[in-house]
């Protein structure tokens, strides 16, 4: 059996907030076991929508009854991709584990949409829990990881959200910053054009 | 953003890193977003960074990722996990 898991969520932020936090995301409080981010590819299409693959090294703990079959994993890889359309303001990312895949693969599709009239980010996500071991003996493993998880992820998403929040907080703050800067700048190139005339 | 980022898999990349990010942040926000050119103006940052980054796969044995990252095309479908939804759980929630 494969499991799945559906959430929605409206972000109030505009959609170069959310976009930013979402790239910008690490390091956040809740992303201790997140090592490392590297973007490894990145295009404009011929549509004008932005493509960027990403590598993520994350670490975490596997239950101890799976230990006798895979031993301890310290680490794994993610792959992140993401396509921005500039025009209609959406955006499609998508995370999946490279490594201990016959254990267990974890698809993550999310789907981004701003909302011109209210101002705000709808989110749709996806994810799905896969693991190809077979049974054995009395015991079935593929549907005990696949549950633990489906358990642990929904444990682990609301700690994703918070921290995704904290970044759009901080970027929302850097955009105000920047915007007060130039409206400064504005100010005394003004102020010294009074002055000269 | 700003001086909180995220560092590299390979600490010697990290700097080159930084540099790349922090130039393509404003690009996003200031062209890209605005429609104002498609050309990425950080193309200099992104070759040196990398390189780095092929160097370093290199070293550690871990170039294979490179290909294993490319190849993934999960747009295909729509971006959806490959075969049905069996068992949902939806949850709305609205927060600030």
């Amino acid at each position: 059996m494969v499991l799945y898991m559906k959430n929605k969520h409206t972000f109030q932020h505009d959609f170069e907030t959310v976009t930013l936090a979402y790239f910008n995301r690490y390091p956040n409080p809740y992303s201790k076991h997140v090592k490392s981010i590297d973007t490894v590819e990145k295009y404009i299409d011929l549509e004008g929508k932005l493509h960027q693959t990403k590598l993520i090294r994350k670490c975490g703990h596997l239950p101890n009854w799976v230990r006798p079959f895979l031993g301890t994993i310290s680490s794994s890889w993610i792959v992140e991709k993401t396509v921005v359309d500039p025009i209609s303001r959406t955006m499609q990312t998508y995370n999946c584990n490279l490594d201990y895949t016959k254990l267990l693969t974890v698809e993550e599709s999310t789907f981004y949409k701003y909302d011109f009239e209210k101002g705000v980010t709808h989110s749709t996500a996806t994810v799905s829990f896969r693991s190809r071991f077979k049974r054995f003996g009395a015991l079935n493993l593929k549907d005990k990881i696949e549950d633990w998880s489906k358990t642990r992820f929904t444990e682990h998403s609301q700690g994703s959200r918070m921290g995704l929040k904290i970044v759009m907080e901080r970027v929302r703050q850097k955009m105000a910053d920047r915007l007060k800067q130039s409206q400064e700048q504005l100010k005394q190139v003004q102020q010294v054009r009074q002055c000269n005339a | 953003m700003g001086n909180i980022m995220s560092t590299s898999f390979a600490p010697e990349c990290t700097e080159l890193k930084h540099k790349y990010d922090s130039c393509f942040n404003s690009w996003y926000s200031e062209k890209f977003l605005k429609g104002k050119g498609l050309h990425n103006e950080c193309e200099d940052f992104w070759q040196d960074y990398k390189k780095c980054i092929e160097v370093h796969m290199k070293k550690q044995g871990i170039e294979h990722l490179l290909d294993d990252a490319r190849k993934e095309a999960p747009f295909e479908n729509g971006g959806t996990p490959k075969g049905k939804p069996t068992q949902l759980s939806a949850k709305d929630s609205k927060a600030r």
